[in-house]
């Protein structure tokens, strides 16, 4: 008889936990936003490391660049008709995804409202080759944008939930690399608009901009490293970014602010142009990789 | 009576404790997230990291670098309410293999809170420390959410 009770209640115990899983499984495709996308489906588990990084947001970027003071040049933008033609690889579609979102951020900031539309469109055709569609797709985020267009915090505040989605949706599907290769792209995006207005306008402010975006170098490589075996570009944008580091770090106040170990104030910089001009090329270089 | 009893016993029992044999809290990435954004107010959204915890036998540590600018001021939103045990969060200047790092702050303030703030400016990197307690049977998993703000 008692086998019978210990058969009965395995019997159960298979059932209920098969249904236990599920529901979890259920939960789980919810919470992933249904990313139907077969070409964004995830290649690699998420590797666990005992030091990660949180890198900062275009939007940040761009908001801490236009308090500088910089003006908005559109020549510097990446043109918006080419998103279709970064459909090719993972690689591509995630490193012009920061581009764009980089772009956005710019317009946002410099007030350029009907640009920045055209440019939330262009981040959310390249996002939608990485399965991010839900992410622009729920809230109304088109007619809410429209509705808000000449109110600056309100626009921001619906952009900022957009990166909040996608952050989240990338996180979900295991796909942190993409995060780390789109933030690349993105830093990029934002140095070579910072180097070009720096170029034209020569403010102090400007280049201390232009230097605390620069100071992110290491992390980005950092980032990068832990995913190295995510895709086969990452291995050359390292190198690129380690090159442009080498450079910034052989600035002669920058070199010392290392040597001292202190937090230097990048405001009160002196650069000499022959140092920037080099750091601009690498950084001409490596985008002009990324977009063509 | 006793023999339904018993039988009663090992069919809704038995499953309920097989059920919780894993150990782990279910990390709802997005439940955490959106409570921190709501603690995350009136600053805006920067970015946020989750960070996987797995507890051993020995007190373990997990390290996340967070990149800032300097001059701007930022909240650091926690919520630690998906852990099987409270885990200790200590924030520093310098990363952990640096000799002169200066500790900004302690969740042992905190005392046992699940969510909690700290506020931070003129620094360009802090990094988040999770001192995660020994756990002396079987393996357990949680996670730990942070999120970023910048005013």
């Amino acid at each position: 008889m008692n086998l019978k009770y210990l058969a009965i209640s395995a019997v159960v115990s298979v059932l209920f936990t098969a249904s236990c899983k599920e529901i979890e499984d259920d939960q789980k495709n919810q919470e992933s936003f249904e990313v139907t996308d077969s070409s964004a489906a995830p290649t690699v588990m998420p590797e666990e490391h005992d030091v990660s990084y949180n890198l900062p947001s275009a939007l940040q970027i761009a908001y801490v660049f236009k308090k500088s003071g910089a003006s908005f040049i559109p020549s510097l933008l990446n043109s918006k008709s080419k998103a279709q033609e970064y459909n090719t690889n993972n690689y591509k579609r995630a490193v012009n995804f920061g581009i764009y979102s980089a772009d956005l951020a710019y317009c946002l900031f410099s007030k350029k409202y009907e640009e920045s539309k055209e440019y939330l469109k262009a981040c959310k055709e390249t996002g939608s080759f990485l399965g991010l569609n839900q992410a622009f797709e729920s809230d109304n985020i088109a007619q809410r944008f429209d509705k808000n267009i000449s109110n600056e915090d309100s626009v921001v505040k619906i952009v900022s939930n957009v990166q909040l989605k996608t952050d989240l949706m990338l996180e979900q599907n295991q796909q942190k690399h993409i995060t780390v290769i789109a933030f690349a792209g993105a830093w990029v995006e934002s140095l070579h608009i910072a180097l070009a207005v720096n170029a034209k306008e020569k403010n102090k402010k400007i280049l201390g901009s232009v230097m605390e975006q620069l100071a992110l170098c290491p992390v980005i490589i950092k980032a990068l490293k832990n995913h190295n075996d995510s895709e086969p570009e990452i291995g050359n944008l390292i190198a690129s970014i380690e090159e442009i580091n080498v450079r910034f770090n052989s600035i002669e106040a920058v070199q010392k602010s290392i040597e001292s170990d202190e937090e230097i104030d990048f405001n009160t910089l002196t650069v000499a142009d022959s140092e920037l001009n080099v750091i601009t090329d690498l950084v001409k270089n490596l985008r002009a990789e990324m977009i063509k | 009576m006793k023999k339904y009893t018993k039988a009663f016993l090992s069919i809704v029992l038995l499953p309920f404790l097989m059920a919780f044999q894993g150990g782990d809290v279910l990390c709802n990435s997005k439940e955490l997230k959106e409570k921190a954004r709501q603690a995350l107010e009136p600053y805006k959204y920067d970015s946020a990291e989750l960070t996987r915890i797995t507890y051993k036998k020995k007190e373990s540590m997990k390290e996340v670098e967070v990149p800032l600018f300097i001059g701007e001021k930022y909240r650091i939103v926690f919520e630690l309410e998906a852990l099987p045990k409270q885990i200790e969060v200590q924030i520093y200047n310098k990363d952990k293999d640096s000799k002169n790092r200066k500790l900004l702050f302690s969740s042992k303030e905190m005392g046992d809170k699940k969510e909690f703030f700290f506020e931070v400016s003129k620094t360009r990197h802090v990094y988040v420390d999770y001192i995660v307690p020994p756990m002396e049977e079987g393996s357990y998993n949680g996670c730990a959410v942070f999120m970023v703000g910048y005013k």
